[in-house]
């Protein structure tokens, strides 16, 4: 009972009124706002359709009413998630020297400021400059380094392995390899320090690549002849998506020796190198490839709720 | 019967999800914030002015339109007219219904006019708000959480109530609005001389709903004068 109402209650009582009251209503009941039910649409056209079926992009998602199906932007969110996740993830201190690799960092000095400031994360700092010069071999054909860039996780997953395997993919092919380098808070360009310090023909950098929607895990290889620093982006080649659901790392090491072989032929990188000439093999996994399947993130019950506006997603994206 | 609860009715209970910013400016929401609207018209202008209050307390929602209408309940203009119309306004349709159900519920069970004659001649507001919320609060100038008596009563009856209620505890009149009103009644805002004194705030409701039923005759044992 409320506090004002005992208190009328015990006033009357007082004042002398016996007359038993009626007992109080009960709770009302808030009357639910009406509904407006839209079943999903598939997608309509066929062609969008066959084209949903060979890429994990956004395409042949059906709709509801003039929205995306429910668990279009349940996946949608989770994927962002993870893209958001592999941003903020940082490399540990210790992880290249753990990795068997020569640990340097740039002159960034936290995770904030390597987000904002990627002219610092181009530069080594000056204690990972003397202990290059002092534990990495130099002269070597083509100089490997590992970095986190803007996905750690990506890094920490496969960019050891794939280092290992395009070492080996150049060794195979004849060419030096010097020590492995790995680098904390890196942007491309650092390649271009490190190369010059180590007197490499060829830097190639392993990073993690700018997260997209659900891919925190993909990596990138940019690799530039006769690295300086001031070499531009023009004068560097790279390949993206080095992950499972894109290029699996075994192809894209073949692909990244056999692009250093054709560096060091040609003398030259970046929109000068003849890509014409570059030694393909069928190793190189130039040729078909199966289509790649969206990666489900979260499941929708599609048990249809009182908004009624969830349901199964349009398009044949459920599979 | 004496001080019996005459419990308000809820003449409608509308929502707008998604409300137009011109009509979200001219009824004192603020576009850049407020989405969605919820209205309610009500036969009890106060009572219900304590249950919009009561909304803010149970969801994040702001009152930004709160008019009694001229006349009172009982010269209405419209079947659904009631004597208040009273705007809850909210980021998302969902504060709406949180603050619709604290709402409705307070009009069900807390804030109501009392006969104050046995007849319903002469009905009297003596209502103790233990904890205010930011809607009230605002309009009295008090603190959130502290406690307010809020009195109404018609306009003799209400001027001899709270000269009873201000002398029968430690109260402080925070805002006094002499007769005629919308509805011609008068009404009365009082808060502890104390902060956070709610044991003023009710002995004094109470000497207030005393007095007005004394004037109003209905009392037992209490001859008009």
């Amino acid at each position: 009972m409320s506090r004002t109402r005992a208190l009328m209650t015990a006033l009357r009582a007082r004042l002398g009124a016996a007359e038993p009251l009626a007992p109080p209503p009960p709770l009302p009941r808030v009357e639910a706002p009406p509904a407006r039910v839209y079943t999903p649409r598939r997608e309509a056209s066929r062609f969008a359709a066959e084209a949903a079926r060979h890429t994990t992009a956004l395409v042949g998602i059906g709709h509801v009413g003039t929205r995306y199906a429910t668990d279009v932007v349940l996946q949608f969110q989770a994927e962002l998630a993870v893209a958001h996740a592999a941003v903020a993830a940082e490399l540990p201190d210790d992880w290249a020297e753990a990795q068997g690799m020569v640990p340097v960092r740039s002159r960034v000095a936290d995770h904030r400021e390597f987000l904002l400031r990627p002219d610092l994360g181009r530069r080594l700092d000056d204690a990972s400059l003397a202990r290059l010069r002092q534990r990495a071999p130099r002269g070597a054909d083509v100089q490997i380094i590992v970095a986190d860039g803007l996905s750690a996780v990506a890094c920490q997953g496969a960019g050891k392995a794939l280092a290992e395997a395009l070492r080996a993919a150049c060794q195979a092919r004849g060419l030096t390899v010097g020590a492995l380098v790995g680098a904390k808070f890196a942007r491309v360009w650092l390649e271009d320090e490190i190369g010059q310090e180590l007197d490499a023909r060829v830097a190639a950098i392993l990073l993690g690549e700018r997260p997209g929607l659900g891919t925190g895990d993909g990596l990138s290889a940019y690799l530039v002849y006769a690295p300086r620093i001031g070499k531009t982006d023009g004068d560097r080649n790279m390949m993206s998506n080095i992950h499972a659901r894109g290029t699996p790392p075994a192809q894209a090491a073949a692909r990244l020796a056999a692009l250093a072989q054709a560096m060091i032929a040609q003398g030259t990188s970046g929109v000068t190198l003849d890509l014409a000439q570059v030694d393909g093999g069928a190793e190189l996994g130039v040729g078909y490839r199966a289509p790649q399947v969206r990666q489900r993130l979260v499941e929708h019950g599609g048990g249809g709720g009182a908004g009624g506006a969830g349901g199964a997603g349009g398009g044949g994206r459920r599979r | 019967m004496i001080l019996e609860p005459i419990v308000p009715t809820v003449l409608a209970v509308r929502r707008l999800p998604a409300a137009s910013p011109a009509l979200l400016a001219a009824y004192g929401a603020d576009p850049a914030r407020h989405v969605s609207l919820g209205l309610v018209t009500c036969d009890q202008d106060d009572a219900t002015y304590v249950a919009l209050d009561e909304a803010t307390k149970h969801a994040p929602v702001d009152v930004v339109f709160a008019r009694s209408f001229y006349a009172g309940a009982a010269h209405a203009s419209g079947r659904l007219s009631g004597e208040i119309l009273g705007v809850l306004a909210a980021a998302e349709p969902q504060a709406i219904e949180d603050g619709l159900e604290a709402l409705l519920r307070c009009l069900a069970h807390d804030a109501c006019f009392y006969d104050a004659d046995g007849k319903r001649g002469v009905t009297v507001f003596p209502h103790v708000i233990g904890s205010l919320g930011h809607y009230l609060a605002a309009e009295a100038g008090l603190a959130v959480g502290e406690p307010m008596a809020y009195l109404v009563a018609p306009p003799l009856e209400a001027t001899i109530g709270l000269d009873a209620a201000l002398k029968a505890a430690a109260v402080r009149a925070v805002r006094i609005v002499a007769p005629p009103t919308e509805t011609n009644f008068a009404c009365a805002w009082l808060t502890g001389e104390a902060p956070g004194d709610l044991a003023a705030c009710e002995a004094a409701a109470e000497a207030y709903a005393a007095a007005v039923v004394e004037v109003a005759g209905g009392g037992a044992g209490a001859g008009g004068r």
